[in-house]
C-alpha cells in the first residue's frame, strides 16, 4: 500500500499514535473519572508494574484510598493542566521521585473532561545529584558565593556563613572585606566583564575580627561569555599556611644568624691567634733583643688588624638586609667594566682575562652596583684559583648570554677547581680556602644578591677543568621587581 | 729540652701566619719543624721523610685535615704518627662532624684556636711521649679535661645541662 492510501485511510495517524505512546520516554496512563487505569504504556508497566483492573493511586502509591490533594481530581474538574514534582513507589517497592505532567482528555471539544492523562518521568538520579551538589556546595572545605552583577551575594556555603557571618540581603565586599564599597582591582568585575576564570591572593576580615588570608578564584556562572549574569567565588584560606609560612622564615632567619654567630667567632679566633702569634714573637725579639724578630712579629700584628678591618666591612655589607635598586643597565657595560678593573691583577699574576660579550644581550632592569659587587668577588676568586693552581696558562672567561627569557653571567676559570668537600662548604658563611687572605663572605654576598634579583647562582667545578659560576636572572623574575604591584590585597 | 732535641713536627695549615706562630713555639721548645700549607703538601714531606709528630688544621683548601689523617690511618707505618689537632672549627658545622669523627677514631686530642705556648708545648709533649715538667702536665691536663668536657657538653640533654649549670654557678658564688 502506498503512503497516500495510508493516509486517506487514516492508517499514518493510528501508527503515530501507537508509537508515539509506546516509545515516548515517558510513563503514560489513562485515568478515568473513578480513578480506574484504562491505558497506560510499556514504560510505565516497567516501571510501576501491573496495572490492569487498578486504581491509580493503588499502583502509582500502594494505598488503597485517593491521595490527599489529588491533582487528577482538579484537572477533571477545570481541564486545566498541571505539573508537580511528586514521589511514589515503584514496582520493585523503592521510593521513586518523578515529575508528572497531568492534562485532560475529552470525548468532545466542549464536553465535560472524560478522562485525564499522566505523564511522569523518573527523576532520581536528578535528585541523587542535586543532594550531592547541595551537599558539595555546603562542605567543601573552601569559601564558596555566587554574586549577582550587583555584587549581591545571592548563595554562600555553610563554611563562608560560619566564618564570615549573616550574608542576607549584603554585597561581597561588604561580608568578605567589611567594606562599603567595591573593592579596587575586584577579580569578580573581571570576570563580568570578560567572562573568563580569573585567580589572586586577597586578605579579608573574619566576622571574629581577625584577618583571612585567601586564594580566591572566580569563574563565569553563564556559557555565554558576553553576558554572564551570576559569578561564583571560591575561596581557599591560607591564613594558617601564611602562619607556618612565617615561622618557617622566622626559623630559618634564627638559623642563620646562629650559623654567622658560629662564622664569626671562627672568624675572630683565626684573627686571635694572629695576633696571639704576633704577640708571641714581639715578646720573643724583645727578650733575645732581636729587632729584626721584633719587626716580624710587629708586621703580623699589622697583618692582622687589616684582616679584622677588612672582616668587619664584609660582614656590614652581607648584614645590610635591602630591595635591589633596579635600574636599566646593559650587561655588556657590566662585564667590560669588571674586565677593565681586574685587567691589571690578572695580568701581574700571569692570568689572561677575557670578555665574551653579545651584541644579542639586551639591557635589563638590574642592580648595577650589587652586580658589580657579584662579578667582582667571582672574578678575584677566579683569579686566585689560577694563582693557587700549578698550571700554566690559566685564563678567566667573563661571559654574559640572553635567551630563551634569561639573562646569565658566566664566570669560568681553569684553574684549581673544587673537590667535593669544597663544593659543600661553598655558600657557608665564613668558610674559605683562602687561608688568612679571604674572609668567607664573598660567595654568600654574591648569592644574596643574586636571589634578591629573583635569579639563582649555580657552579661546576673539578680539579681537572676548573670552575664556572653562572648567575642566571630570569627576565619575568626582574620585570615583576621592576615593576612591583602584583598582589591584589 | 735535651729530650725533645732530635725529633720532628710537621705543621700543617692553611694560614702563613698561624704555621709561622706554631713553628716558633716548636722550635723555641728544641723541636725540628717542617710546614704545609695543605694535605698534599703534607702527604709529600711525609712520603719523603715521616716526621715524630704532625700539627693538624682541619679546614683547608686542597686536601683537608681531615682526609689527610684518614689516608695516614690506612697505612701501616704512617697511622704511627701522633696527630694535634689544631682547628678554629671545633664547634661549628664546618669542622663539627669530622672532628667528632677523628677524636672518636683518631687521636682523640685537639686544641681550639686561638692556642697558647704553654697548652701547645704541653700537649705536643704529651704526645711525643717526652717526660712533662709540673706546670705543663697541669696544662696538658686541663686541655684534656677541656676537651672530654667539650664533648660531653656536646653530646648532653637539656637536663643534663641545667644540672651542670647550676653546679657552676653555685661554685663560682
Amino acid at each position: 500500500m502506498s503512503n497516500a492510501e495510508d493516509k486517506k485511510k487514516g492508517k499514518l495517524g493510528e501508527w503515530l499514535y501507537k508509537g508515539l505512546f509506546e516509545q515516548v520516554p515517558f510513563n503514560i496512563a489513562v485515568i478515568d473519572r473513578e480513578f480506574n487505569i484504562v491505558e497506560a504504556n510499556k514504560n510505565f508497566d516497567s516501571y510501576f508494574g501491573k496495572w490492569k483492573n487498578k486504581k491509580c493511586y493503588e499502583v502509582y502509591k500502594k494505598l488503597d484510598s485517593p491521595c490527599v490533594g489529588c491533582n487528577a481530581i482538579l484537572t477533571f474538574q477545570d481541564g486545566r493542566v498541571r505539573v508537580r514534582d511528586d514521589t511514589g513507589i515503584d514496582q520493585h517497592g523503592n521510593e521513586s521521585h518523578y515529575v508528572v505532567h497531568i492534562a485532560p482528555l475529552r470525548k468532545s471539544v466542549r464536553g465535560k473532561v472524560d478522562y485525564i492523562v499522566e505523564m511522569s518521568r523518573d527523576i532520581v538520579e536528578t535528585k541523587n545529584l542535586q543532594m550531592q551538589y547541595q551537599l558539595l556546595f555546603e562542605r567543601v572545605p573552601c569559601y564558596v558565593t555566587i554574586i549577582d552583577r550587583n555584587y549581591k551575594i545571592v548563595r554562600a556555603n555553610e563554611n563562608f556563613r560560619e566564618k564570615f557571618g549573616d550574608v542576607h540581603g549584603k554585597q561581597c565586599y561588604e561580608v568578605y572585606k567589611k567594606r562599603k564599597n567595591r573593592c579596587p582591582n575586584c577579580p569578580a568585575a573581571k570576570t563580568f566583564k570578560d567572562g573568563q576564570v580569573h585567580h589572586s591572593n586577597q586578605v579579608g576580615v573574619k566576622k571574629s575580627g581577625e584577618k583571612a588570608h585567601y586564594m580566591l578564584t572566580t569563574s563565569p556562572l553563564s556559557r555565554d561569555i558576553d553576558n554572564v549574569p551570576h559569578v561564583i567565588e571560591i575561596s581557599v584560606d591560607i591564613t594558617e599556611t601564611k602562619r607556618l609560612e612565617r615561622e618557617v622564615i622566622e626559623a630559618e632567619r634564627l638559623a642563620a644568624v646562629g650559623q654567622t654567630v658560629a662564622g664569626l667567632a671562627h672568624s675572630i679566633k683565626n684573627l686571635l691567634m694572629g695576633l696571639e702569634g704576633g704577640m708571641y714573637i714581639v715578646g720573643r725579639g724583645l727578650k733575645a733583643n732581636k729587632k729584626e724578630m721584633i719587626t716580624e712579629g710587629w708586621e703580623m700584628l699589622e697583618r692582622n688588624l687589616t684582616k679584622t678591618t677588612s672582616l668587619v666591612r664584609d660582614f656590614l655589607s652581607f648584614a645590610k638586609g635591602r630591595l635591589p635598586e633596579l635600574d636599566m643597565v646593559d650587561p655588556n657595560e657590566l662585564v667590560h667594566e669588571i674586565i677593565d678593573l681586574y685587567g691589571t691583577i690578572a695580568e701581574t699574576s700571569g692570568v689572561r682575562l677575557i670578555a665574551k660579550t653579545k651584541k644579542t644581550v639586551k639591557r635589563a632592569p638590574l642592580d648595577r652596583k650589587g652586580i658589580h659587587t657579584c662579578l667582582t668577588n667571582l672574578v678575584s676568586n677566579a683569579i686566585d684559583a689560577c694563582q693557587m693552581s700549578k698550571r700554566k696558562g690559566c685564563e678567566v672567561v667573563v661571559g654574559v648570554d640572553d635567551k630563551q627569557g634569561v639573562l646569565t653571567f658566566t664566570v669560568s676559570d681553569n684553574g684549581m677547581g673544587m673537590d667535593y668537600d669544597i663544593k659543600k662548604k661553598l655558600f657557608t658563611t665564613f668558610f674559605t680556602t683562602k687561608g688568612g687572605q679571604g674572609t668567607g663572605l664573598g660567595l654568600l654576598t654574591t648569592r644574596k644578591i643574586v636571589k634578591e634579583h629573583g635569579g639563582k647562582i649555580t657552579v661546576d667545578s673539578s680539579q681537572i677543568k676548573g670552575s664556572c659560576f653562572k648567575m642566571s636572572f630570569p627576565r619575568k623574575n626582574l620585570k615583576s621587581l621592576f615593576t612591583h604591584d602584583s598582589l591584589v590585597e | 729540652m735535651t729530650d725533645l732535641k732530635g725529633k720532628t713536627v710537621l705543621v700543617v695549615d692553611d694560614e702563613h701566619d698561624v704555621r709561622q706562630y706554631l713553628t716558633m713555639m716548636l722550635e723555641d721548645a728544641g723541636l725540628t719543624v717542617v710546614t704545609a700549607q695543605d694535605g698534599n703538601e703534607a702527604l709529600d714531606i711525609i712520603k719523603k721523610q715521616p716526621p715524630d709528630a704532625i700539627s693538624l688544621d682541619l679546614v683547608m683548601p686542597g686536601k683537608s685535615g681531615a682526609k689527610l689523617y684518614r689516608e695516614l690511618s690506612k697505612h701501616a707505618e704512617w697511622s704511627k704518627i701522633p696527630v694535634l689537632i689544631v682547628t678554629g672549627h671545633a664547634r661549628d658545622e664546618l669542622g663539627k662532624a669530622d672532628l667528632k669523627e677523628l677524636t672518636i677514631s683518631g687521636p682523640g686530642i685537639y686544641l681550639e684556636k686561638p692556642v697558647k705556648p704553654h697548652n701547645y708545648i704541653a700537649a705536643i709533649k704529651k704526645l711525643l711521649g717526652v717526660e712533662i715538667n709540673g706546670s705543663e702536665a697541669e696544662a696538658a691536663r686541663e686541655v684534656e679535661l677541656q676537651n672530654e668536657l667539650k664533648n660531653l657538653i656536646d653530646e648532653a640533654d637539656a637536663k643534663t645541662l641545667e644540672t651542670i649549670r647550676q653546679l657552676i654557678k653555685k661554685r663560682s658564688k
